[in-house]
C-alpha cells in the first residue's frame, strides 16, 4: 500500500524512543499538506488508504514512540478517523493529535437497525444501507470512535 | 419543584398504585428544558401520591420488565458494552447498588461483603449467589449483565478524564429514541448534540460542570419525559422501524387514551465511591392518558403542556404529529 | 482521652461525615506519624478513589490529609501527618492523638484521581507527598495496572519506604529513591523521555517541587492531560467569610456566618425561598440584589449576569462586600 516515494517501513525507519512529530498522510494528499513542525524531529508516512495492514503498521510506530510525541493526520475523513481511533487506543490524547481533514470525500454512515456501516460517496441527505437495504436518513450526530454519522430509517413513519 | 405547593388530592387514596407512585413531571402548565437536578432519595409528593424515596425503585412490573430486558439483550448484543478501562467502575456500580437495595428492601434482599467476597440474596427472584469483586467470571454474564438482571433501570457509566465525562460503558435496553451502541465512547457534549436549544441555553455545559464537581458518594436525580405508543419500553433507534409507524396512526385511533402513554424517566446521577466514575441510571415509567385523566390536576397540566410546547421541542421528542390530539382529548374532559 | 478529642462543635467542612476512633498510631520518621481510624462499632468504611484525602477536625479547625490505602472496601483509614511546628496547629494536634481518641472527619474526597485509561502510572513523590502516591501504587497493583515510583526524601527520613518496597513486583515495577537533588534531576530527566505512550504522571510534594516537576514534563512535550498533581480542596467550596444581608422590603438584617449558606440563613429566619439543587446549577433560588457585590460561586448565571451584580444564587454564593442589600 505504501507508495514508492515514502520513507522506509516503521521499525527500521523510526528510531526507537522517537518523541518528535509523526506525520501520516493518506490518498492523494501530499506531504506538503502537513505543516512545518517547528524544528522538531519529524517522521513522514504515506499510505493509499487506512486498511487493516496500514493500521497495524501505525500501531507499531506508536508502540516504539514515547510520551512527548505528536501526531498529524492528513487525508480523506474516513482514513484519518480510522487512524485517529488507533492512536487513541495506543494512548495518544486528543490534544496531541491534529486532524487535517479533506473537505470533501466519502463519509461513513452507521445503521443502528442492522449495525453495519455504509460508505456514503454522494454525501446527500439519504443513503441506502448496504447491510439491510433500508433507506437511511443521515443525521449530523457523529461518533469519533466509529468515525461515522448516525443514520435511521428515513421513511418508517410513512409506512402505514 | 419545591417552589410549587403540591397538594395530594383527597380522593387519591382510592387510586391504584401505578397512579399513586407515578413520577408526574410537570410542575406547571408549560415545560422548558432546564438543569432540573435535585438531591436523590427525597420523597416527592404529587397530586396523586408520591415517588422517589429510594435510589433503586422496584415496582409491580419488576419481573416482567427484567424478562423483557433479557429478550432484548438476546436479540441485540449492541445494547451492552463495557470499554476495557471501565471494568472497575462496573464492579463499583454493582456493589454500590446491591448494598443500597439491601438497605431499602430488607424484607426481600440482603447483601454481605467480606474482603472481595460478596453474598447477595434477592427473594423476588429466589436468588442466592456468591461472587468475587473483580472476577468477571464469578457472575453469570459478567457484572454488567448481572446488574441489568437485578434492577429495572438502564445503566450508563461515564468516565471522568480531561475535565470531561465520557460514556464508556452501559446496558441500555429501554432507550427513548436514541442509540446506546452508537453513542458509546462519546463525551457529554457530543451525546447531547441532537438536542435542540440546550446549546444556546448552556444547559448541557453547566450540567457537565456540576457533574464533574460531584464528590464520590453524592447522589442527585432529575426527570425527563416524552410520549410512547403502547406499553413499549424498547423505543431505541435500533427498533425504530417497528414502532415508528404507530406515530402516523395514533391521532385518529379511537383507542388513543389507552394506547398513548406519558413516558417519564427518573434519572439518577451517582458519583461512585472507588472508581470515581459517574453512574447514570434511567428508570422508565409509563402511564396511559386514560390513567393520567383520573387525576384532574394532571389532566389539565399535561393537556396545557402538550398544547403549548414549542414545535422544535415537539419535533425532537417525536410527538409533533399527535400532541394536539392528545392535548384536545385531555382538555375536553 | 485527651482534651482535643472532645470537640464541642462539628466544623462545616466535616458535616455529614464520620465519627471515627483512633485504632493505631505508628511513627514513620522523627517528624511523621501514621494514624489509623476505624468506626467505633467496627465494620466497613466507605470506599474511596485512590489519591483521596480526608478532612480531619482538630479543636475548632480542620486540615486535609491524604489516605494511604488503595480505597477498596476498607475497614480503616490511615493518614500520615508531618509535624509542622510553625503551622496553624493542626499537625501538632494530630501528633497528640492517642489510641481510643474520637475525631470528626469528612467522607473521603477525591481531587487526585488516577486516569482509568492509563496503561502505566509514573508516580513522583517528595517527603510527606508519599501518602497519596502510595495510595496510587497500591491501587495500580490491585487493579493489575503497572506503575513506577520515584521517591525523594532526606537520608534515613523516608516514610512508608518499607510498604512501598513490599509492593515491588509485576504491578510496581520500579522504586527509585533519591536522597539528593542532583540524583533526582537526572532520574526524572531520564524517566520523562522514556515512557510508553499510555503513561500518565502523578506528582505530590511541596508546591515548588510539584511546579518544577510539571514544568520539566511540559518542556519534554508532556501534554497537560497526562499530568496530575495533588490540589487539596480544589474541588470543594470553602466556607467563605461571614457577611451581613439587609432585606430591604422586610427591613431585617441577618448575619451569614462562615460555613453557612445564605439560603440556610434565610430559611432559618423563616423565609421561604424556592430552591431545588442547592448546588448552584438549577437556577431556582435566584435573588435580586439591590446593593453590594456578591461573590458569585454558582454555575447558573452567565459571566455577564455575574458582572452586573443584580442577581445572585443564594444556595452557594456569598458576598465580597461586608453587607449586601436584597430585594426581599
Ligand atoms: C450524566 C449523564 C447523562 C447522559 C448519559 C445523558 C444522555 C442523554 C441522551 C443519550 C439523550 C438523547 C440524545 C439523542 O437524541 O440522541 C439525552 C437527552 C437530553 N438530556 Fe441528557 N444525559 C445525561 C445527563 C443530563 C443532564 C444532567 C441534563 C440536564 C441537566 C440532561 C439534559 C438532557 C435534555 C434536556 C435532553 C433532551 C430530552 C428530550 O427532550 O427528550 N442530560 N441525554
Ligand atoms: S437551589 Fe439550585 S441554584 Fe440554588
Amino acid at each position: 500500500m505504501r507508495s514508492a516515494s515514502t520513507p522506509p517501513a516503521a521499525g527500521n525507519g523510526l528510531e526507537p524512543g522517537f518523541r518528535g512529530v509523526i506525520c501520516v498522510s493518506f490518498g492523494s494528499t501530499g506531504d506538503t499538506a502537513v505543516p512545518d513542525t517547528d524544528g522538531q524531529p519529524r517522521y513522514d508516512l504515506h499510505f493509499e488508504a487506512a486498511t487493516a495492514d496500514t493500521l497495524l503498521e501505525l500501531k507499531s510506530v506508536f508502540g516504539s514512540s514515547r510520551v512527548g510525541v505528536r501526531l498529524v493526520l492528513a487525508g480523506p475523513p474516513t482514513d484519518i478517523r480510522a487512524a485517529a481511533a488507533v492512536a487513541a487506543d495506543c494512548g495518544l490524547l486528543g490534544e496531541e493529535v491534529t486532524l487535517l481533514s479533506q473537505e470533501t470525500g466519502p463519509r461513513f454512515v452507521y445503521c443502528p437497525h442492522c449495525l453495519s456501516t455504509t460508505v456514503d460517496v454522494t454525501a446527500g441527505t439519504e443513503v441506502t444501507c448496504h447491510g439491510c437495504s433500508t433507506i437511511l436518513a443521515v443525521t449530523d450526530h457523529f461518533s469519533r470512535r466509529r468515525g461515522a454519522y448516525l443514520g435511521y430509517s428515513a421513511h418508517a413513519e410513512e409506512a402505514a | 419543584m419545591s417552589s410549587t405547593i403540591i397538594e395530594t388530592d383527597p380522593d387519591a387514596a382510592l387510586l391504584p398504585e401505578r397512579i399513586r407512585r407515578f413520577p408526574f413531571p410537570f410542575a406547571s402548565d408549560t415545560y422548558r428544558y432546564s438543569a432540573n437536578v435535585e438531591p436523590a432519595t427525597k420523597t416527592a409528593p404529587t397530586e396523586a401520591g408520591s415517588w422517589g424515596t429510594h435510589l433503586v425503585d422496584i415496582d409491580e412490573h419488576y419481573l416482567e420488565e427484567l424478562a423483557e430486558r433479557a429478550k432484548v439483550l438476546d436479540r441485540d448484543a449492541s445494547r451492552v458494552n463495557v470499554l476495557p478501562h471501565m471494568r472497575p467502575s462496573v464492579w463499583d456500580a454493582l456493589t454500590t447498588l446491591l448494598s443500597s437495595m439491601a438497605d431499602d428492601y430488607p424484607d426481600t434482599m440482603s447483601y454481605h461483603r467480606e474482603g472481595n467476597t460478596c453474598r447477595w440474596h434477592n427473594g423476588l427472584q429466589n436468588l442466592d449467589i456468591e461472587f468475587t469483586v473483580g472476577d468477571d467470571s464469578s457472575l453469570p454474564g459478567g457484572p454488567m449483565r448481572f446488574l441489568g438482571s437485578q434492577i429495572q433501570d438502564d445503566i450508563i457509566l461515564l468516565d471522568v478524564r480531561e475535565d470531561t465525562l465520557w460514556l464508556d460503558a452501559g446496558l441500555v435496553t429501554f432507550a427513548a429514541d436514541w442509540s446506546f451502541g452508537f453513542d458509546v465512547g462519546m463525551n457529554f457534549m457530543e451525546i447531547h448534540h441532537p438536542v435542540p436549544r440546550v446549546k444556546e441555553e448552556r444547559i448541557i455545559s453547566r450540567a457537565q460542570q456540576f457533574l464533574l464537581r460531584l464528590q464520590p458518594g453524592e447522589q442527585f436525580r432529575r426527570t425527563n419525559w416524552t410520549l410512547t405508543i403502547g406499553r413499549r419500553l424498547d423505543t431505541s433507534t435500533e427498533t425504530y422501524p417497528e414502532w415508528g409507524p404507530d406515530r402516523s396512526t395514533i391521532a385518529d385511533d379511537p383507542a388513543m387514551p389507552e394506547k398513548l402513554h406519558l413516558r417519564v424517566e427518573v434519572q439518577h446521577l451517582v458519583r461512585l465511591p472507588h472508581s470515581g466514575a459517574l453512574l447514570f441510571l434511567v428508570r422508565t415509567h409509563l402511564l396511559p392518558l386514560s390513567d393520567i385523566a383520573r387525576v384532574p390536576a394532571w389532566r389539565e397540566k399535561m393537556g396545557h403542556v402538550l398544547a403549548e410546547l414549542p414545535d422544535d421541542m415537539a419535533e425532537y421528542k417525536g410527538i409533533i404529529r399527535y400532541r394536539k390530539a392528545a392535548s384536545d382529548w385531555l382538555l375536553a374532559r | 482521652m485527651t482534651a482535643i478529642a472532645l470537640q464541642p462543635q462539628v466544623h462545616p467542612a466535616v458535616e455529614g461525615g464520620l465519627h471515627l476512633e483512633v485504632t493505631d498510631i505508628s511513627r514513620q520518621t522523627e517528624s511523621i506519624v501514621s494514624i489509623t481510624f476505624a468506626a467505633p462499632e467496627g465494620g466497613r468504611l466507605p470506599s474511596y478513589v485512590p489519591g483521596s484525602h480526608l478532612v480531619v477536625q482538630y479543636g475548632s479547625g480542620v486540615n486535609a490529609y491524604s489516605l494511604t490505602g488503595s480505597g477498596n472496601a476498607p475497614s480503616d483509614y490511615t493518614i500520615s501527618v508531618l509535624r509542622v511546628d510553625e503551622g496553624a496547629g493542626g499537625s501538632v494536634a494530630m501528633h497528640r492523638l492517642s489510641v481510643g481518641d474520637r475525631v470528626n472527619v469528612s467522607r473521603p474526597r477525591s481531587a487526585f484521581a488516577p486516569a482509568s485509561t492509563a496503561s502505566h502510572h509514573l508516580l513522583v513523590a517528595a517527603g510527606i507527598g508519599i501518602t497519596p502516591i502510595l495510595s496510587h501504587a497500591r491501587a495500580a497493583v490491585e487493579r493489575g495496572n503497572t506503575a513506577s515510583m520515584i521517591y525523594v526524601h532526606r537520608p534515613d527520613a523516608g516514610a512508608h519506604v518499607a510498604e512501598a518496597r513490599k509492593l515491588l513486583g509485576p504491578g510496581l515495577t520500579a522504586l527509585i529513591e533519591c536522597t539528593n537533588r542532583g540524583s533526582f534531576q537526572s532520574v526524572l530527566a531520564e524517566a520523562l523521555i522514556t515512557q510508553p505512550l499510555g503513561t500518565h504522571l502523578y506528582v505530590c510534594g511541596p508546591v515548588v517541587f510539584m511546579d518544577a516537576v510539571l514544568e520539566e514534563a511540559r518542556s519534554q512535550g508532556w501534554s497537560s492531560a497526562r499530568l496530575h498533581s495533588e490540589a487539596f480542596g480544589a474541588a470543594e467550596l470553602d466556607a467563605g467569610e461571614p457577611f451581613t444581608v439587609h432585606l430591604a422590603r422586610s427591613g431585617v438584617r441577618l448575619e451569614v456566618p462562615a460555613g453557612v449558606s445564605l439560603l440556610d440563613t434565610l430559611e432559618t429566619a423563616g423565609k421561604t425561598i424556592p430552591n431545588m439543587c442547592r448546588k448552584g446549577i438549577c437556577g431556582e433560588c435566584v435573588l435580586p440584589v439591590l446593593r453590594g457585590a456578591p461573590q458569585h460561586r454558582d454555575l447558573y448565571l452567565s459571566d455577564q449576569e455575574k458582572a452586573e451584580n443584580t442577581t445572585m444564587m443564594c444556595c452557594v454564593s456569598r458576598s465580597n462586600d461586608p453587607e449586601l442589600e436584597l430585594d426581599l
